[in-house]
């Protein structure tokens, strides 16, 4: 497996943010998702949950409710605005005031026609939803008190809207409230305050199911307006509601971090008339569940405790695979750290700074397993504050430290630094060239002379940069047309290649001295989620989100044998069924037949000289191996060699040297910064 | 006519006894009962007439006399007052600095006013004018005291205000902002802390570990690194003394 000295960076301070709403798209099987700082992200759930795109956020722009129009995406937020997004630019198209104040909920019909928006001055404005535009169309007559929820009913004529202490029903056609059903306010310990409907689902059959912050879940007969059934869930907030799509579950989020199933069914088998009926309770999160949704074959919730967990519901299914595996989503499926391989610093990516630090040094030497003990402590070098209201959306350290650049939506900032033993200047490159306007990856060549810079449609921008000046060279487009965003970088060591991943599957490989496509790899239908070029071979080794890896050689412009016969042979299932994807690719300076790979639980060592498992050998056998005698181990081992010492990771980096940098982010330290949960009284506590 | 020159007599006597005390007069008094058996004196007229005339132009000197003393006392307080003044007074430029910021107010002129006139009306009873210095006084405490507030004001005069005008939709989004952080964790809500949460969930682990704020390092840094630094300082502080 080879023997590593091992840098354990614990000084990454990354800390998400809260999840506040979720959409989910059937037809194209994406989940919009977005945070509490206006954070939205994208996760493709026919590619393996796979965060496929990430839009950053922005100072100024809260987002209380997100919602698919078709393939279109939109939000509104407490800054009373509706924003449409540019999901192939990754940034808002357009913005526009509904001049009703802050925006509670957004909500579309079956049709995709319209969105109904409701407003903290007591409207629910109607929009029409046109080509590249949306219309205000009508005002439903006003009322005391915000709109907090929506929901429209199927046939696009009716709105059910929860306020306080009230639902409403409105007639779309002519904008009147046809019934008005009193919510009750609860105990008498919660008398006195309002009491607020979070959420509310207008069936098909005309029940409005409505959830509230005193912790009911009611059933009511909308063309009547009578309570039908309460259910009293909770002390605290029910906060998020959702049905099937054949509405016959609904799930409930409630402040306790529970989620709660009903199902629509005889409550005595077989005969009987069907009732909404309380079936089951999971408890997968600490804090506040603000969104849930119900698709069917699973439960999909996210909350304050900032992780998004897909909780399946085939768990009557006896054989444990991929697809009843219960799955948490805590960190990005990107890196968002750089690392200086030769001067051994690190470039931490926040949303709002960046973060240099230098790793510590140890010139002791030990036996595996032992801690050096530190001649130089790590260090901060470096804080760098954005500029403006828009979040960083990348970041790149070059190799010999010399160089930083992030990018935000807007703008691209180049930085020179220049690190001696103890002195640090920073000078910002004020003349960049004017296609650098902004950038979804960024990237320096191996010898640092020249930036990368992943652009609009798909385009990749080369400049070339020098202790003077910086200098546009040349501008890669792909030849397949594609317009989808680049998402990954990796130049080769030697300077002459470049490959570019897309977020259509597609990687492409330029010549960097001729400055053309060089050629395309044949597309695989998962996302790339890492990959990297080898620096003695030029072979380029990818992963994709449903952890196939290839190994493509560019010379030839074909995949190599190894990689044919791990095709041929396959993976293992065990590696197969990973939880996370791989996000990042290295190799071992010393041994140019190892390749490293990274998810959030493992870092794998693959070795291209061994034997390829196959599915009857044992996976993780580490420790058997140890066990064994020298000529039994030999016939024993196999290529992939995991270690799970240090986890959960964020990142992972070789060193020039051949040391290791693991980036770790305990999830307790995230744990002890969340907001307030709940009191729960447990019983002999 | 006797009796009244005998009165006459009794004071002649004291005149001639004591002249200035009002005590005297009284023993005088007493000594003129005491030759009650005496024969009268002969009194002349202008003699009386003298001694009447005497007695109230000392009346009217007393008087004058006494105003004079008071008139010297409001002066001298008057100084004492000026000087106090001066001392107390603040660096000319920042006074400058006030009164070209803050119009003059009226009452302050009207003080200056009553000081100047002061000494042309010396006529008004003495327990008035005392009165008035008073309530004098108590102006100019209060016109300090004014001033010091004028200063403290010129000072936090940097309230804090947005250069950009707060916008109705900001205004309106900061209550809706309120509004939910109230409802979620306001009063009546019932939340707790995140340490209670892991505490309570290591109590019912089946392996229980030291608290969190022992195990993770990073937690309460800044408190950590406040009771080093003190640490530090206390340990310098019992080093100085023992030495």
């Amino acid at each position: 497996m080879g023997e590593f000295k091992v840098h354990r960076v614990r000084f990454f301070d990354y800390m998400p943010t809260g999840i506040r709403c979720m959409a989910f798209n059937s037809k194209t099987e994406r989940l919009a998702l977005a945070r509490q700082d206006g954070t939205v992200e994208i996760f493709n759930f026919s590619d393996n949950y796979f965060q496929e795109k990430v839009i950053p956020g922005n100072d100024t722009r809260s987002i209380e409710t997100v919602c698919w129009v078709g393939e279109r995406l939109f939000t509104a937020g407490l800054n009373g605005e509706i924003t449409e997004y540019d999901l192939v630019n990754l940034r808002p198209k357009y913005s526009m005031d509904a001049f009703g104040g802050p925006i509670w909920t957004l909500a579309c019909n079956a049709q995709g026609t319209r969105i109904a928006v409701g407003c903290e001055d007591g409207s629910v404005k109607v929009f029409e939803v046109l080509e590249e535009k949306i219309n205000f169309e009508k005002n439903l007559d006003r009322q005391k008190g915000r709109v907090v929820s929506l929901s429209w009913h199927s046939s696009g004529t009716q709105i059910a809207a929860g306020m306080l202490d009230m639902i409403r029903i409105f007639d779309v056609q002519s904008g009147r409230a046809v019934q008005r059903m009193l919510v009750d306010r609860g105990t008498t310990a919660t008398h006195r305050r309002e009491c607020v409907v979070w959420s509310v689902v207008f069936l098909s059959d005309r029940t409005v199911v409505s959830g509230d912050s005193a912790g009911k879940v009611q059933v009511w007969d909308g063309s009547m307006g009578i309570l039908v059934k309460t259910h009293l869930v909770s002390k605290w907030d029910i906060l998020c509601l959702s049905v099937s799509q054949d509405e016959t579950s609904l799930v409930a989020g409630t402040s306790e971090g529970t989620v709660v199933q009903f199902q629509f069914i005889s409550a005595t088998l077989g005969e009987g008339d069907k009732e909404w009926v309380r079936t089951r309770t999971f408890k997968h999160h600490t804090h506040d569940v603000r969104a849930v949704l119900e698709l069917q074959r699973s439960i999909v919730s996210g909350g304050l405790d900032t992780q998004l967990v897909v909780r399946p519901l085939l768990d009557k299914v006896d054989v444990k695979s991929y697809d009843t595996a219960l799955r948490k989503i805590h960190f990005p499926h990107r890196s968002l750290v750089s690392c200086a391989e030769q001067a051994g610093l690190l470039l931490f990516q926040f949303p709002a700074h960046l973060e240099l630090w230098r790793l510590g040094e140890s010139d002791s030497h030990g036996c595996p397993g032992d801690r050096l003990p530190v001649k130089r402590k790590p260090e901060k070098l470096l804080q760098l504050k954005r500029k403006g209201e828009e979040h960083i959306s990348c970041s790149a350290l070059s190799r010999c430290g010399g160089w930083l650049a992030y990018s935000s939506v807007s703008s691209v900032r180049l930085f020179r630094l220049d690190c001696h033993s103890n002195h640090l200047s920073i000078v910002k490159i004020s003349r960049l060239p004017k296609v650098l306007s902004s950038a979804h990856q960024l990237c320096f060549s191996a010898d640092s002379s020249k930036l990368f810079a992943a652009s609009s449609h798909a385009t990749v921008h080369v400049i070339s940069l020098s202790q003077s000046e910086c200098k546009y060279v040349h501008t890669f487009k792909p030849v397949s047309g594609c317009t989808e965003s680049v998402h990954l970088l990796a130049p080769s060591a030697d300077g002459a290649w470049l490959a570019t991943a897309n977020r259509a599957c597609e990687i492409h490989v330029y010549n960097l001295h001729k400055l053309k496509p060089h050629c395309t790899v044949p597309v695989y239908g998962s996302c790339p989620s890492a990959m990297a070029i080898h620096p003695t071979t030029n072979n380029l080794l990818m992963v994709h989100a449903d952890h196939q890896i290839f190994e493509f050689s560019i010379a030839e412009r074909r995949y190599t044998d190894w990689s044919r016969k791990l095709q041929r042979e396959g993976l293992h299932p065990l590696w197969i069924g990973r939880d996370t994807p791989i996000t990042q690719v290295n190799f071992n300076p010393h041994k140019p037949t190892h390749f490293l790979l990274q998810d959030m639980y493992m870092f794998c060592v693959i070795d291209q000289s061994l034997p390829l498992p196959d599915r009857t050998t044992q996976f993780y056998n580490q420790l058997t191996l140890r066990s064994l005698s020298e000529e039994e181990r030999q016939s024993r081992t196999h290529a992939f060699k995991i270690c799970k010492k240090f986890q959960p990771l964020l990142s992972m980096h070789t060193l020039e040297d051949g040391a290791l940098v693991m980036v770790e982010r305990p999830l307790l330290d995230i744990t002890t910064q969340l907001p307030a949960p709940v009191r729960q009284k447990k019983f002999a506590t | 006519m006797a009796k009244k020159q005998r009165g006459k007599t009794g004071t002649l006597m004291v005149k001639q006894k004591s002249k200035k005390t009002a005590e005297n007069l009284h023993l005088g008094v007493a000594s003129s009962e005491e030759d009650d058996d005496e024969a009268p004196e002969e009194v002349t007229f202008e003699d009386s007439k003298a001694v009447a005339l005497r007695s109230m132009r000392e009346a009217i000197d007393t008087a004058r006399r006494e105003k004079e003393l008071l008139k010297e006392k409001r002066r001298k307080r008057q100084e004492l007052f000026q000087e106090q003044k001066k001392r107390k007074l603040l660096p000319d430029d920042i006074l400058d600095e006030i009164g070209s910021s803050v119009p003059k107010k009226p009452k302050a002129s009207k003080v200056q006013v009553e000081n100047a006139g002061d000494e042309e009306e010396v006529s008004s009873s003495g327990a008035e004018e005392s009165e008035e210095s008073h309530t004098d006084e108590g102006i100019e405490k209060g016109k300090k005291k004014k001033k010091r507030r004028k200063r403290r004001s010129l000072m936090a005069n940097c309230s804090v205000t947005r250069l950009k005008e707060q916008s109705l939709a900001s205004k309106q989004q900061q209550s809706a902002l309120e509004f939910i952080q109230s409802r979620l964790y306001g009063p009546g809500s019932n939340r707790t802390t995140v340490h209670e949460l892991l505490s309570l969930q290591d109590k019912r682990a089946p392996n229980k570990c030291a608290a969190t704020q022992f195990v993770d390092k990073q937690w309460g840094a800044e408190k950590k690194e406040k009771a080093e630094k003190f640490k530090k300082r206390w340990k310098n502080k019992q080093g100085v003394e023992l030495s």
